[in-house]
């Protein structure tokens, strides 16, 4: 009994030792290999910055982005303008800092839009297969068979858009096809599977199926796919502001600001209009592809090491 | 195989047909047209110019009758007039294409000369350090949108030290110049193209070789033997070459149809460039043939891509 007693305490020890490391929800495990990301983290925080500092342009910086000066037009850097101003007397600081809300307005509405739009027609044509599946997918192929770039220039010069709230429409529903082929994909393998037939056998709908068991069950790759997806809408919409095919040229986005300072005068000598919106376009798509990278990691249970 | 191909060319076709048919109804569905875009506002009797020159142009008609008079011209080799640059279509885009070929050729050039010698370089020292940074700058290059480079190389091979034209490509005309010089204005777009899209390759190159080098044939080849590089030639890079050969039938495809931002921004003039001058200036007959003629690329390229892979891949056998 007493001979007994170390070896039970020292299994009992091991067992909560074990019961402690076992304890970890799987949100925490996730996280935890999220946090081992360390550009990914980097990148959450430098994130965090440039959304902060676009939701605060006003308190930033006194100046109207989109308000004309004719007195004080391509002005270099100074106190007063920390980033000179443009050839219509526009602070370009103020027009980077508001640019921002743009870009990420743009990113975040589209890559939800084309979750969205993929989620449906990716999950129907996953889960019921057949003729659905063969339907969406001519229509994908379709989709893929149009330049992505010059599909929105055709469509944004037949709706003449201005609007961002167009554009944005416009740059979604040409985005989906290759989110809704990944998600089919997944729905395909998935829907052959135990938990699946369980949910069927006991009387569980197509819906409920699609978004309550396959959903959650490919949750992990979505995410990724859809942080991913969102530095590519947003390096899209800013290279179609390059070419003067984004949003209104007075509306300030980091997009724009590059376009307008695209003249050879201005690239040679005001280095300051157009370093800091490539900078800022830049690190936010470096930032967004590096969380991904870090979901990625956090999805994926094999990488615990 | 030649079955095989025919085939798939002609299946093809529906989906031309309905590429067309969808571009042509939106494009008319929308307000104003290249008359209007044309023509001086402020000249007398506009309303009966206008009339004159839309019943020239047949624009008044039904929208199924003018897609068919449209189809039934192509079909003849006639791609219509253009509105915007007063002179036939196929005029216009035989140069385009032209330029839009170069750029598309010497891009995927870098592309692959860079991609695939990085990612064999990382797959024959894997998980090393080096390995790693190069992943990491890899990384860091695909996210950097290709626009951002096409501006920086304006800016330092173009503007500080003027070693490379930044714009207007050699005009598309009969007098543009030599072959040479058409390379020349290529070269910096298809870099600022190549910088980013390189990753992609080496990427892939890099995995599908590390999936290759652990299969037994590959121990089997070392167990005879025979020297690394040999293995590294022979063995694994034939096999891995497979994937990159699927994504290179894309590239082709999607380059051929003109880089539309590149173009734009170096003011290269090819097809992208066209297109986009198109648009705005509503020239239908334009736009009609660029997107058709990148649709036919793209279809192409996925043919190419399929090709590709059963001449590398003796497995695949169409029939």
């Amino acid at each position: 009994m007493v001979m007994s007693t170390p070896p039970v305490e020292a299994l009992a020890a091991n067992q909560s030792a074990a019961r402690g490391r076992v304890s970890k929800s799987p949100f925490q495990l996730a996280l935890g290999r999220f946090m081992r990301h360390r550009m990914a983290v980097a990148s959450v925080l430098v994130l965090a910055l440039i959304v902060l500092v676009s939701l605060c342009a006003p308190w930033l910086t006194h100046w109207d982005p989109s308000r004309q000066d004719l007195n004080s037009v391509s002005l270099p850097p100074s106190a007063a303008h920390w980033l000179g101003t443009d050839a219509n007397g526009i602070d370009y600081f103020a027009r980077d800092v508001y640019g921002g809300r743009i870009d990420l307005l743009i990113g975040f509405t589209d890559t939800l839009l084309v979750m969205a739009i993929s989620i449906v027609l990716g999950g129907l044509a996953g889960y019921y297969g057949g003729w659905v599946d063969a339907v969406i997918m001519r229509v994908c192929d379709f989709m893929f068979n149009f330049p992505f770039i010059l599909l929105i220039i055709v469509l944004e010069s037949i709706i003449n858009t201005s609007s961002v709230w167009l554009l944005i429409a416009v740059i979604g529903f040409t985005a989906w096809p290759s989110t809704t082929r990944m998600i089919r994909s997944l729905f395909l393998s998935l829907r052959e599977s135990e938990f699946v037939l369980a949910a069927r056998t006991s009387g569980a709908g197509a819906w409920r199926i699609i978004f309550r068991h396959l959903l959650p069950a490919s949750l992990g790759p979505i995410v990724v796919n859809a942080t991913l997806q969102m530095a590519n809408l947003i390096g899209a919409e800013a290279a179609l502001a390059v070419i003067g095919f984004g949003v209104k040229s007075t509306t300030p986005s980091w997009g724009n600001v590059l376009n307008s300072s695209l003249d050879y005068f201005t690239l040679s000598t005001e280095p300051w209009a157009w370093v800091p919106p490539a900078l800022l376009i830049t690190v936010t798509i470096l930032c967004i592809n590096f969380i991904g990278d870090g979901l990625r990691d956090a999805f994926d249970p094999a990488f615990d090491k | 195989m030649a079955g095989y191909v025919v085939r798939r060319l002609f299946g093809m076709i529906p989906m031309l047909f309905a590429i067309t048919v969808f571009v042509f109804f939106m494009m008319h569905m929308a307000p104003g047209n290249a008359i209007e875009a044309m023509i001086n506002p402020r000249i007398k009797d506009i309303a009966a110019l206008k009339h004159q020159l839309e019943v020239q142009n047949g624009l008044n008609l039904p929208l199924p009758v003018q897609y068919w008079r449209w189809l039934v011209n192509v079909l003849h080799g006639n791609f219509g007039w253009s509105f915007g640059q007063h002179e036939p279509v196929i005029e216009l885009l035989g140069p385009a294409m032209y330029n839009t070929l170069i750029l598309a050729v010497l891009a995927e050039a870098f592309i692959l000369l860079l991609g695939i010698p990085i990612g064999i370089w990382q797959a024959r020292r894997p998980y090393s350090k080096l390995d790693y940074t190069v992943s990491t700058v890899s990384f860091v290059l695909f996210s950097v949108p290709f626009f951002v480079f096409a501006v920086f190389l304006i800016y330092f091979f173009a503007i500080r030290w003027p070693v490379f034209p930044a714009q207007n490509a050699t005009g598309t005309g009969p007098l543009a110049g030599t072959l040479l010089d058409h390379v020349w204005h290529a070269l910096l777009p298809a870099i600022s193209i190549a910088l980013t899209a390189h990753t992609v390759y080496s990427r892939y190159t890099r995995g599908a070789m590390l999936d290759v080098a652990r299969q037994d044939y590959v121990r089997t080849a070392r167990a005879k033997g025979i020297r690394e590089p040999v293995i590294y030639r022979k063995h694994v890079f034939r096999n891995a070459r497979i994937p990159l050969v699927t994504q290179l039938g894309f590239d082709l495809g999607g380059l051929l149809g003109g880089a539309v931002i590149t173009e734009g921004l170096f003011s290269y003039q090819g097809m992208g460039y066209v297109t986009i001058t198109a648009v705005s200036q509503r020239d239908y007959p334009v736009i009609m043939a660029t997107t058709l003629i990148f649709a036919v690329c793209v279809l192409l390229g996925n043919l190419v891509a399929d090709i590709l892979n059963a001449v590398v891949d003796p497995r695949i056998r169409y029939q």
